[in-house]
């Protein structure tokens, strides 16, 4: 269905609750009343139709609004994956962290079965992290002053002495390892794993490294995209802008 | 499970193509792209094993760029904006073919996986992958696999993709969860 910018925010919630985390991402409060989707937006900031684009892929995934996210600038977007980046680190992953680490409880198993998950898991979890940090550490604020330039913000030459021989090419390398692992390890969970004792727990546990599979898929999907195209253009002004110099 | 990639701009024929794989009787991961933006990282990270391209996408991006970055097995259907002659070949498709006709040339490409539980055909690793799994779990690379079991590394990589084909299991560290849990290598035998 086509959602528009005069319908009650809490009603969009109702059609689809997984748009309580774009609204987390883009720090949109929740006690909407009866407020309009504009008003919601404009209360706190955020572009109405930035919102409805983003709203609008969660509601219908086989159409991702790729054109038009790019012609925001991306510090919008840029906002939003820091966003879910501090979901995960504060809150999904440790909570999964400890669920990972009940699974010797839960497994009918006589041998190391739960300890080489386990392993796997945190190894797992600290190669996230080094990416989520790289990201923020160095990708972003990257994108940030190419935006800076080619917007006239600052000077080639200030941003030349911060980023000297960065380019978003290097950023990409280990984005693909992580979504593999994490279909690896629900691979091994569903099919490889001995049966579980407890099932409604061990069930919810699958569940949820299923979910993360696809947040980060999301998450590639708006990386690859939409961020990284629009940097690549603005590499080619910027290359002008070298020229120049 | 086939994956297939929809490289077209417009969204009424992306649609009519998901529609029209979706009948076929396989299951198939679908994505999309509506430009060239993005195709080559679209390409790296989902590895199809056909690609529907529209030749209008293709002439934004040199064809020689476009199989760098697929696998070998992948197959490339071009999607064309004009009628086709009849005696066309299963690898172009136009947007005026029938249903039939397109039906007819994308079943050459997505046939139903045969689903077999016996013996014979089951997914289970033979003696030669359970050895060369062992090797790959214990951090070794195919170069050094090869040397050890005297066999070329052209040999140790077929092995590999038959062993992640059959276990769905890609990463390095994934396998030797999986080696572990199946006994192939020791807990020990890692550090």
């Amino acid at each position: 269905m086509r959602i528009s910018a005069q319908m009650k925010m809490a009603d969009l919630v109702h059609i689809n609750f997984e748009l309580l985390s774009v609204l987390q991402r883009l720090m949109i409060p929740f006690g909407f009343k009866d407020k309009s989707v504009s008003t919601v937006c404009n209360e706190n900031n955020v572009d109405v139709d930035f919102f409805l684009a983003l709203t609008q892929w969660f509601l219908n995934r086989d159409e991702f609004p790729q054109q038009e996210l790019m012609n925001y600038p991306p510090e919008w977007l840029i906002g939003y994956l820091q966003h879910t980046h501090k979901c995960y680190i504060n809150y999904q992953i440790p909570r999964l962290e400890k669920e990972i680490e009940q699974l010797d409880q839960l497994l009918n198993a006589p041998d190391h079965s739960a300890q080489v998950m386990i392993h796997f898991f945190k190894e797992y979890i600290s190669e996230f992290s080094e990416h989520i940090e790289e990201e923020e550490r160095v990708a972003f604020p990257y994108i940030l002053g190419v935006e800076k330039v080619v917007s006239n913000k600052i000077t080639y030459k200030e941003f030349v002495e911060e980023y000297k021989d960065y380019s978003i090419g290097k950023y990409l390398e280990n984005h693909t390892d992580l979504e593999e692992k994490i279909f690896d390890l629900q691979n091994i969970l569903l099919k490889y794993v001995p049966p579980p004792t407890n099932n409604c727990h061990f069930t919810n546990l699958l569940i949820e490294i299923y979910r993360l599979g696809k947040d980060l898929k999301d998450h590639t999907l708006l990386e690859e995209n939409v961020l990284i195209p629009k940097v690549k253009e603005m590499e080619i002004t910027l290359a002008k802008l070298a020229g120049k110099q | 499970m086939i994956r297939i990639l929809i490289a077209e701009p417009s969204y009424i024929l992306r649609k009519g193509l998901i529609q029209l794989i979706n009948e076929l009787p396989d299951t198939s991961e679908i994505e999309v792209v509506g430009s060239h933006l993005g195709l080559i990282e679209v390409l790296n990270h989902f590895s199809p094993d056909l690609v529907i391209l529209n030749t209008s996408i293709a002439v934004a991006i040199p064809m020689e760029e476009i199989k760098i970055h697929l696998p070998d097995t992948s197959k490339i259907i071009h999607l064309i904006n004009t009628p086709l002659p009849p005696d066309s070949t299963s690898q172009q498709i136009s947007i005026y073919d029938s249903k039939l006709v397109l039906q007819e040339k994308l079943s050459h490409y997505i046939k139903p996986e045969q689903v077999h539980d016996d013996e014979e055909n089951s997914e289970e690793l033979t003696s030669r992958e359970k050895l060369i799994l062992k090797h790959v779990a214990l951090g070794q690379t195919n170069k050094e696999i090869a040397s050890s079991l005297f066999i070329s590394t052209h040999t140790v990589i077929s092995h590999r993709k038959n062993i992640t084909r059959k276990l769905d299991i890609k990463s390095v560290s994934g396998l030797t969860v999986y080696a572990i849990l199946n006994g192939i290598i020791k807990m020990e035998d890692i550090s």
